[in-house]
């Protein structure tokens, strides 16, 4: 049964490159202008933020009142690949990996591109690993190439970057080429996000037709259609290409995941990081007075009084604040300001389920136990190891596998943002902090402040999170007395049974917060 | 316990499972949730065996609560049907008003080798306990013996109850419940405003009143449309096991004789059963007092229209914490346990959190808000053309003070967030939708379609039937191509939301520590529904 699939498999994603003109396979989506942001050559940074897009009750088709937020793009391949755990075993996943910004991966950063990034071609070939095999500094879409037969047909001029991607590129790069986490994505309030997924397919497992989707976990008022859940909308199959779109909902941590058969493509690696920045970062002046501005918007505004689901009401005092920094939330009185920020994403890895699910042998889903506790898809000391961790895969290439340290380097006399949320799929979590204290200033993506407008952020040493869960909490460095430069503060769990690696009665879920 | 759990057969126990779904949908399928249960103050209650149903065929021995003699009622009074046996899982929904005196009379009816039970009310002080004899949490009845507590209902809210009596065992065996304490002076405006409205649009469509009350606590911050109970346990087969042998090992023994107990290891707990009132998706989705779940009468399939604020009274029942992911939107934390949670400064305000995903914790009851609206897709929900042939596809959108569209309250779009209206999703055709949207959707036959994909982006029958580009006289030409291939049946064939009919918008409430959507190591299964958003003229009958 099995054999005759994989050749149906690779005939598959043979065939489906030259079919017929309305079919596609693997393609990318990028406009250069949308209704919504109309001028081309404003949609490749963030614009100020001068006053709502809307006032009063008006809305499409009359023209806005400001043209804010830009929009961001992003490609992803959804396939397999290896990671390596704390002691040093070789893990199977199945897993997204980066298809866009995989220079900007491979340093820790979010492959979410402005079109001006996302819209390029390659400088060279790119080769499978990269860009740890050549070393290559690329942003743009891999596979992104001039439309030939939309060139040919004079329905497109120029460069004619349509979309239209060079498939080998594609399998080339993404296959074998799963990230734990997943690739990093970042936006902006305000901006249009247009995320491609691409089903190169899992390798390892011919004998898996499975599609792939993106839940982009706590998206409020979220369509069905892009909620990623296969059930309730469609998948992409093999060999093709998804986009979905999503105006930038409010600002906090969210994160993203596969939504197919959870139990098993959560466990075997399919989860990653998503946050949304504040309109606040692009506002200027009084910060009491923007956050006025966002209240004509009847989209940006939170009324307590006829909407209970909305959380940063006018705060009840006017601090004064003013903006040029960065925030976790429109607070409007500047309580969630910080100076840098690091996502951090806690997972574990059953060992004998990732066995499992690389040798077809039979699933055990109620008796799974995790063995690898992760901070970003490492376990201590893998955790404060700089730059990005590679694995040799079944192709014979190193990948960087784990691009993401969990380093929290302070700036002496500033505040860290830690943007903490949990994919683990087995159990609850707990993440101390010894030293600095935790100031927790949102939860679930809402900030934490009450309807009448009173903050309600805590200090605590500790926060205990299940998967699908998160919250931002601030390190306040800014004591210097206390927290003087070369210091080293730790975070680690209090679940003692999770500061392992498996056998190894070390390492887990710990990391060092570094005062520089 | 020995399923065969290879890959390939999983799959087929997809498949399987796709098709039970699809029976159970062929049954008048039109039973959505509601908060059922009985009414007192006086409630006649037995603790008894029997065996509850799982979608793996499994019938495992449980014990519950039940109804002694009939109840005094039932309620919502809307739903037909309604039954309380001698023992289901989670027990009766007790339903009682604020400042009412709640008295319950409990009979021991467990075999004599279980030994005493009780329960307890925590959150209520009791006034008297007569009959029984001490236990250590509380007075207990003796099998074959009754024991009758009393207590003020003094505060309105959703509250557990449970077995006080060896609890490890009892409570895991299925001997928990809810009481509901309804608010004694519902708010004014809970009446008045978009709650009359939203009353007016369901009148419209001739829907039910499905409420409870129209609070959930004497506070005009809790206002609500409709409301759902959810119960979440986990259950470990072997316990279970251990105490079928040992009770029928031991049938006949005399309560206190020598022996006449039982000893059933509660340690290592390794549940393989997850469940939301006392059932496993896919069959808590099926209608309430279903025949076929005699002993498990509550289900879990929420329905809801955009715009309406839903009350989600949920319980842990269990001995395990459960992150309970609403996807959709977040949930407004009203109270736990009856505390209402306000504002330090303003006792107008609320201050409970604003959650996606809402930890279950043993013992302890929440009551929240969610709704849903199409607010900031940038994009037209319904698909609205002011081009197309179709009439319904032209409907205006008045902007209310808050952006809805909820002057026109017989109108499909009632709710409709205007400021969105007629902006077009789609570049390139999905069907009779215009081009200028930003985005471009892939050939139709390059998705896999799930069961409850309403067969488009976009919501209502209505929509759907003009997006797949399939309606009379409105896709000629290029698009034709679309018509058809764009249906949504997938690969199992199962349709759960069609697009001619329901399709709404469906979206999935679950556990997300994801091992526990299995049944007994099946997926899907375990702590899983899916909670639909319809559009209006889809009917909401939360009856039998
Ligand atoms: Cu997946």
């Amino acid at each position: 049964m099995r054999k005759p699939y994989q050749i149906c498999l690779l005939m598959l994603l043979v065939c489906l490159v030259p079919a017929v003109a309305s079919a596609q396979s693997f393609r990318v989506q990028c406009p250069t202008s949308t209704i919504t942001h109309p001028t081309a050559t404003s949609n490749n940074s963030e614009p100020a933020y001068a006053g709502p897009t809307y006032a009063g009750t008006s809305g499409y088709p009359a023209a806005p009142a400001h043209v804010n937020g830009a929009i961001k793009c992003q490609q992803i391949s959804g396939g397999d690949g290896y990671s390596t755990m704390g002691d040093g075993t070789q893990t199977y996943m199945f897993s997204f990996g980066p298809l866009s910004g995989i220079s900007d991966i491979a340093n820790g950063l979010p492959g979410t591109e402005f079109p001006s990034v996302f819209n390029t071609v390659t400088p060279g070939l790119l080769q499978p690993g990269d860009p740890a095999t050549t070393g290559i500094t690329y942003n743009g879409a891999v596979g992104l190439v001039p439309d030939r037969d939309a060139l040919a047909a004079g329905s497109c001029t120029g460069l004619c970057l349509d979309g239209h991607v060079d498939p080998r590129q594609i399998m080339d790069v993404g296959v074998m080429n799963g990230n734990i986490p997943a690739p990093l994505m970042a936006i902006d309030e305000d901006d249009e996000f247009f995320l491609t997924l691409t089903n190169v397919g899992m390798i390892m497992r011919p004998d898996l037709f499975e599609q792939h989707t993106v839940h982009f976990h706590g998206y409020p008022n979220a369509s069905s259609f892009y909620d990623g859940v296969p059930d309730a909308s469609v998948a992409i199959n093999i060999g093709a290409s998804f986009t979905y779109y999503y105006l930038a909902p409010d600002a906090g941590t969210y994160f993203w995941h596969c939504h197919i058969t959870p139990p098993e493509h959560l466990q075997m690696g399919m989860v990653g990081q998503l946050y949304v920045r504040p309109r606040q970062n692009r506002a200027t002046g009084a910060l009491y007075a923007a956050l006025q501005q966002q209240q004509l918007d009847l989209r940006t505004k939170c009324d307590s009084t006829t909407d209970i689901l909305c959380s940063n009401p006018l705060p009840a005092v006017n601090t004064g604040a003013t903006g040029g920094g960065k925030y976790a939330y429109n607070d409007g009185d500047g309580s969630t300001a910080y100076d840098v920020e690091y996502p951090i994403q806690i997972h574990g890895f059953d060992p004998s389920f990732h066995f499992i699910g690389m040798t077809f042998n039979p699933e055990e889903f109620a008796d799974m136990k995790d063995k690898f506790f992760l901070l970003n898809g490492r376990s201590y000391p893998d955790t404060v190891t700089p730059g990005p961790l590679q694995t040799q895969s079944a192709d014979g290439v190193n990948h960087f596998s784990q691009p993401l340290p969990t380093i929290i380097n302070i700036p002496a006399g500033k505040k860290a943002l830690l943007r903490i949320s949990d994919l683990d799929v087995t159990e609850y979590q707990t993440l101390a902090s010894i030293g600095i204290p935790m100031n927790v200033v949102g939860i679930n993506a809402k900030l934490l402040r009450d309807q009448a407008g009173n903050n309600l952020n805590y200090n605590t040493n500790s926060i205990t999170l299940a998967g699908g869960e998160s919250l931002d909490v601030i390190l306040d460095a800014t004591d210097t007395t206390k927290y003087p430069s070369g210091s080293v503060f730790y975070l680690y769990t209090p679940n003692l049974d999770h500061l392992s690696n498996d056998a190894e009665n070390f390492g887990g879920l710990m990391t060092e917060v570094h005062i520089n | 316990m020995n399923a065969t759990k290879t890959k390939k057969a999983i799959s087929k126990t997809r498949l399987l499972l796709a098709a039970m779904v699809a029976m159970a949908l062929l049954l008048p399928a039109t039973a959505h949730g509601a908060a059922p249960g009985i009414t007192g103050p006086t409630f006649n209650l037995t603790a008894q065996p029997a065996y509850i149903s799982q979608p793996d065929g499994s019938m495992i021995y449980s014990w519950g609560y039940g109804c002694r003699v009939a109840p005094s009622g039932f309620a919502p009074a809307a739903i037909s049907g309604a039954t309380c046996p001698t023992m289901q899982v989670p027990g009766p929904t007790l339903i009682v008003t604020e400042g009412q005196t709640v008295t319950v009379n409990l009979a021991n009816g467990l075999p004599t080798s279980a030994g005493n039970t009780s329960i307890l009310f925590p959150g209520f002080s009791l006034t008297s306990t007569t009959g029984g004899v001490a236990g250590v949490l509380t007075q207990e009845a003796a099998p074959g013996g009754t024991v009758t507590y009393s207590f003020v209902a003094g505060t309105p809210g959703t509250r557990a109850y449970y077995s006080g009596t060896q609890g490890d065992l009892q409570v895991e065996m299925g001997l928990y419940g809810a009481i509901i304490v309804l608010p004694a002076a519902v708010p004014a405006n809970c009446s008045t405003g978009l709650a009359a409205s939203n009353l007016a649009a369901e009148a419209h469509w001739g829907e039910h009143d499905f409420r409870l009350s129209h609070a959930a606590y004497d506070h005009a911050k809790s206002c609500y449309d409709r409301e759902y109970l959810f119960q979440f346990s986990e259950m470990d087969p072997d316990i279970h096991y251990q105490a079928q042998a040992q009770v029928a090992a031991r049938a006949g023994c005399v309560a206190g004789a020598a022996g006449c107990s039982l000893n059933v290891a509660t340690e290592p707990y390794h549940p393989a059963y997850f469940l939301i009132n006392g059932r496993s998706m896919p069959d808590d989705m099926d209608p309430n007092y279903a025949v076929e779940y005699p002993h498990q009468p509550y289900n879990g399939n929420p329905h809801m229209h955009p715009g309406e604020q839903v009350l989600l009274r949920v319980i842990g029942q269990g001995r395990w914490q459960h992150p309970f992911h609403e996807h959709g939107n977040h949930v407004r934390i009203l109270g736990r346990d009856g505390n209402l949670i306000l504002s330090a400064t303003d006792p107008t305000s609320l201050a409970g959190p604003l959650l996606f995903t809402t930890s279950t914790t043993p013992g302890l009851a929440f009551d929240g808000i969610f709704y849903w609206t199409a607010k900031g897709l940038n994009w037209d929900a319904y698909g609205h053309n002011p081009a197309s042939g179709d009439a319904s596809a032209k409907l205006s959108c008045t902007p209310d003070a808050n952006g809805y569209n909820t002057s026109a309250t017989a109108a499909i779009n009632y709710f409709e967030w205007c400021q969105d209206h007629n902006k077009p999703m789609e570049l390139a055709p999905f069907g009779d939708v215009p081009g200028g949207g930003p985005t471009t959707l892939p050939d139709p036959n390059l998705f896999t379609n799930g069961p409850w994909y309403g067969g488009s982006p976009y919501l209502g029958p209505d929509a759907t039937l003009r997006a797949t580009g399939c309606s009379a006289g409105t896709n000629a030409g290029p698009l034709a191509v679309n018509c058809g291939a764009t249906g949504s049946t997938p690969p199992s064939g199962t349709i759960a939301n069609s697009p001619s009919g329901e399709a709404g918008f469906a979206f999935m409430w679950h556990s997300h520590n994801e091992r526990e959507i299995t049944t007994n190591n099946i997926f899907p299964g375990g702590m899983l529904m899916m909670m639909l958003v319809d559009s209006r003229e889809f009917v909401i009958d939360e009856s039998n």
